[in-house]
């Protein structure tokens, strides 16, 4: 399956507030940030079905995501909440501002065979977990 | 059974004042007034807290903990303290005066957030208003790569477009609100108007409107997919505004153009004040980010990215902000307080973080207390500690103390206190 180019924005929700506030460990949050959203048509172009897990990879690297539809996009952008997840396909450039780039990044998304990670795998691959 | 009314939310930047709090044998037990988001902070304060203090994932006392983070901060070159921004400012000078007593460099969330903001504003100036004056006056309100019915999901309620104010007495109907956006989003939804602008060209819209309202032509058919008729029609709008304001978020700090997006809403805003009156506001995320930003800026005289080193404070963002410190693998230890650095910093970076010790003082299990060498639990402020907090605005409130914490958890700024006396032997 080809990749699809699309632009990468990432952001907060509200589901993404109430599940940080029972714990960056609970179901609720783990949930509102391991996915990302798109437009039910890109979705219908690259054959994904609900349940299929997605690769979401930038020049910066790769991730294996769940993912929503939602029509609140128009076809070429796929929203990523901020988290964990989405950290993994962000650089470091700040260009001497202190900010990187979030928002507005080139991406490609496609079927994946993997599954997506667990928090703990994720601490795991930053070098560290003291849990 | 004991009811705590005007109750400040300590979640976002609107600093809501307006909560009820039913407390029952030391529990907060219900919460009227609130949001989602605030409603969850408050019921669930006791879910997934740190039980103990911990060195490498093994219980201590706290008197261990306290000796190995003051242990772990005097031996290291280059500490970093970092976060700072849910917490409040009693805390965050303390924080400020341990990087001081450290030799190392503090900064605070705002650095991935409205950083560029404060880079902009520090070049250009800043009309500001406080949240009561909108509410109050503003006919038209401008939501720029802002998405309140997400993040802050009181504020068009309680003060930017339903609240009925002096001069606005009919709420809703006497405002005219406007979205700016890459995407459809609850918040354009709910506005008169939806602007959308294609992703990364928020410069070019905002430059094109400041040229509008200052009489010139476009040549261009359409500028960021914005036809000009349309800018020329959001041009006038604006200029026929009694009190106008823009709540910018973002949508326009992390993304191309940074700070000079900023920039340019400050220029389009100027221009505005030749023919009306016309404000902008950042949307805070953090609830006492303004905080960190303001107690920083009282202590050293910068807001965020302030270096100790030499013994004085030197402000360098770019240099001395966490990303750029952590990307360069220049600090050698970190205390991090009031925020989870390994969920909000790019993976690149947040490996650098568990490549140091790190020492985290928070309240619930984070993938960042999950890399930390020592993890110490302190009290929830709003919930368990009182303290003041800055609105979005810039406008202080305090947080009230309404249970107590469990026995031998202490407060943000207590637990700074004992690290220092330590270091300082």
């Amino acid at each position: 399956m080809a990749k699809h180019k699309v632009t990468l924005v990432s952001g907060r929700t509200a589901q993404q507030g109430v599940g940080l506030e029972e714990g960056k460990t609970s179901d609720n949050y783990v949930k509102s940030v391991n996915h990302v959203q798109l437009c039910p048509e890109d979705a219908a172009k690259i054959k994904l079905k609900e349940g299929d897990t997605v690769s979401v990879e930038t020049r910066h690297g790769s991730v294996v995501v769940n993912w929503r539809p939602s029509k609140e996009l128009g076809s070429g952008m796929v929203f990523f909440p901020y988290g964990p997840w989405a950290n993994q396909v962000y650089g470091y450039e700040t260009e001497g501002t202190g900010m990187p780039l979030f928002k507005g990044i080139e991406a490609t998304v496609a079927p994946a065979k993997g599954k997506v990670k667990s928090i703990d795998d994720l601490v795991k691959s930053l070098g560290g977990n003291k849990k | 059974m004991t009811v705590f009314s005007d109750v400040v939310c300590p979640f976002c930047g609107c600093l809501c004042d307006d909560l009820e709090v039913t407390v029952e044998d030391g529990h907060v037990k219900d919460i009227k007034n609130a949001c989602g988001i605030s409603r969850s902070k408050f019921l669930n304060h006791e879910k997934n807290r740190l039980e103990a203090p911990t060195i490498d994932g093994v219980e201590v006392p706290l008197e261990k903990a306290v000796d190995a983070a003051a242990d772990i901060l005097s031996t290291s070159m280059r500490p970093l303290v970092y976060g700072l921004s849910s917490t409040e400012c009693v805390a965050i000078a303390k924080a400020v005066e341990l990087a001081e007593l450290a030799g190392g460099v503090v900064d605070n969330t705002s650095s991935v957030c409205h950083g560029p903001t404060i880079l902009a504003l520090q070049q250009v100036g800043e009309s500001k208003t406080t949240l009561g004056e909108v509410k109050n006056r503003a006919d038209l309100v401008i939501f720029w790569g802002s998405n309140p019915s997400q993040a802050h999901l009181r504020h068009i309620i309680r003060y930017s477009g339903m609240a009925k104010g002096r001069f606005v007495p009919n709420g809703r109907k006497d405002r005219y609100i406007v979205a700016v956006d890459i995407k459809e989003t609850g918040t354009t939804r709910l506005a008169d108007e939806y602007v959308k602008v294609e992703p990364n060209k928020d410069f070019e819209l905002l430059q094109a409107l400041r040229a509008t309202v200052r009489g010139q032509q476009l040549s261009a058919e359409s500028v960021a997919g914005v036809p000009r008729e349309k800018i020329a029609e959001l041009a006038e709008r604006m200029k026929a505004a009694k009190f106008g304001i823009v709540f910018f978020g973002l949508g326009l700090t992390q993304s191309e153009g940074r700070h000079m997006n900023i920039d340019a809403a400050v220029g389009l805003v100027a221009e505005l004040n030749n023919h009306t009156k016309f404000l902008l506001t950042p949307m805070r995320g953090h609830y006492n980010v303004g905080g960190a930003n303001t107690v920083t800026t009282w202590q050293t005289g910068y807001p965020y990215a302030v270096d100790f080193s030499r013994g004085y404070p030197r402000y360098n963002p770019g240099e001395y902000t966490s990303i750029d410190m952590l990307a360069r693998g220049e600090a050698d230890s970190a205390l991090i307080m009031a925020s989870d650095p390994a969920s909000t910093f790019p993976a690149g970076v947040a490996k650098n973080l568990a490549k140091i010790p790190v020492v985290t003082l928070d309240q619930k299990v984070t993938p960042t207390t999950m890399l930390s060498k020592v993890v110490i639990p302190v009290a929830t402020a709003g919930v368990e500690a009182e303290g003041t907090a800055y609105r979005m605005d810039g406008v202080p409130l305090r947080l009230r103390k309404l249970v107590e914490p469990s026995e031998g958890v202490h407060s943000d700024a207590e637990v700074l206190e004992m690290i220092m006396v330590r270091m300082r032997g």
